[in-house]
């Protein structure tokens, strides 16, 4: 039951201790699945729970429901009034509330995985609902996806690029892939991932756990990949005046 | 700032009230009113059609509507008082909410209100008042006619201006998930909200009249509230309720 003393507002990351982490990227290319394995995989070792965004409501949540990886009351789904992208960037209220309230109800949590609904390569979460983010790409959407570039894939804090044991079936070099997205990244990681390759699963499972430690002692802060990339015009490494740019910018 | 629609505001000290009813009304408002129909969804899934939509958008402000408009007018007026007592309106309403989806619905809104109101005006005694709704209805979140009034009171509202911003954001709810619903022509459905405005000021007026939260009309609608409770139970939802 709520205390009608709390603030509403969520405190600061310095004094929460559950890290919220956002799974955001274009429909289809994994991300329930992607949430199914850090709940089967991490659930022993840490407190968590899910929230969920769909165009109609609960269906990623019935996925993981029944995929029994995590129990079931840990997995809320809310409503997004069709606007799967403002409600994980421009009015964040549902997603808040859902994530306030299994962090009450279930105290203490160490991790919240927010499930964006499946949008375009726009939509990114608002710095104010999570505290770090994963975007996931997957190499049946095609090799050239990652090279387009936007904000996800140029500022989460980590790319995946899903289902890459798929990759010979729908002609993509992965490795080709991976290496167009890190140059899109400036150094930001990029993780090729398989449920089926267990390396690779051990590897996502690290890179949540390192996130999960430097959240915990204050060092992460939450980075906002912006809602479109900054990119440059004219060729690569050409440094001159405004007129012909250097610069990065937005549109 | 002279203003004609709000003469008490200089005398306040406070020149946001004209401002501030743009706000409340404005759908860009972050506060979750994105993810809501009132309760469009559930008559569309019962078998209301396009071309009636208009008339729920009227059965709405003579109804529930009506009710929710008086209820922030109430609230305002709690929130100017000293000390501030929400308690009295947010249990009349409540009262008058007999459908338990529509009650947790109005209290979605409202945390998201209040969200905004503690971040906005944090110290306000209109804002740190909201405790006093709750304690009133122990379990149920301020709802969001409170929470307006709450809002109109720190932000130097006027009554009417309240009133209006309750009654134009519940057509306007209406209008946005329709386009949702019933594709149609967005500019179609601005000529619905226009169509209503003899029905927002009528109501407007009712809601200003209003002395008591005892006077506070129990204008509920069976059929919306049978329409919320099936929402409440489908699976396949675009909006909350």
């Amino acid at each position: 039951m709520l205390d009608p003393t709390v603030s509403p507002v969520s405190p600061a990351p310095p004094g929460r201790r559950t890290l919220r982490l956002g799974v955001a990227g274009p429909v289809g290319t994994g991300k329930s699945s992607l949430i199914a394995t850090l709940c089967r995989e991490l659930s022993g070792e840490f407190a968590m729970a899910v929230v969920t965004n769909d165009i109609y409501t609960d269906e990623d949540a019935r996925f993981l429901r029944s995929a029994g990886v995590l129990a079931a009351e840990r997995i809320r789904a809310v409503e997004t009034g069709a606007c799967p992208h403002t409600a994980i960037r421009d009015d964040i209220t549902a997603n808040l509330d859902a994530v306030e309230d299994l962090e009450e109800e279930f105290a203490p949590l160490d991790l919240v995985l927010v499930e964006s609904g499946g949008d375009n390569l726009t939509a990114t979460f608002s710095p104010a609902l999570i505290d770090a983010q994963i975007f996931c790409l997957d190499v049946a959407g095609g090799g050239d996806v990652a090279r387009k570039g936007g904000p996800g894939i140029g500022r989460a804090d980590l790319l995946v690029v899903n289902k890459s044991d798929l990759a010979p079936y729908v002609g993509v070099d992965v490795g080709r892939m991976v290496a167009d997205a890190e140059k899109a990244r400036d150094g930001r990681p990029v993780l090729a991932l398989s449920r089926s390759d267990a390396a690779s699963v051990a590897e996502l499972c690290a890179w949540v756990r390192g996130v999960l430690a430097e959240h915990v002692d204050g060092r992460h802060v939450p980075q906002d990949p912006g809602p479109m990339a900054p990119h440059s015009h004219g060729p690569a490494g050409h440094d001159h005046g405004h007129e012909h740019g250097p610069h990065t910018h937005v549109h | 700032m002279a203003d004609e629609d709000d003469p008490g505001a200089a005398a306040r000290g406070s020149g946001t009230g004209a401002l501030g009813a743009l706000l409340l009304a404005d759908a860009r408002l972050p506060t979750g009113g994105h993810a809501h129909s009132a309760t469009l969804e559930g008559a569309v899934a019962a078998g209301l059609a396009a071309e009636q939509v208009p008339a729920y958008i009227r059965a709405r402000l003579r109804t529930v509507a009506r009710t929710e408009a008086a209820a922030a007018v109430l609230a305002l007026r709690a929130g100017r008082g000293r000390p501030v007592d929400y308690g009295p309106v947010q249990a009349a309403l409540a009262a008058r909410t007999p459908s338990a989806p529509l009650r947790a619905a109005s209290a979605s809104l409202g945390r998201g209100l209040t969200r905004l109101a503690r971040a906005l005006c944090p110290g306000h005694p209109a804002v740190a008042g909201l405790a006093t709704a709750t304690a009133a209805t122990p379990g149920l979140r301020p709802l969001r006619p409170v929470v307006l009034g709450a809002l109109g009171a720190a932000l130097g509202l006027t009554e009417a201006q309240t009133a209006r911003a309750v009654l134009y954001d519940d057509a306007q709810t209406v209008t946005a998930a329709a386009l949702k619903l019933h594709p149609g022509d967005p500019l179609a459905t601005v000529r619905w909200v226009v169509d209503a405005a003899d029905d927002i000021e009528a109501a407007v007026r009712a809601a200003v009249a209003v002395a008591a939260p005892a006077d506070l009309p129990a204008r509920s609608a069976p059929l919306i509230d049978q329409w919320a409770a099936e929402h409440a139970q489908s699976t396949r939802r675009l909006f909350i309720a």
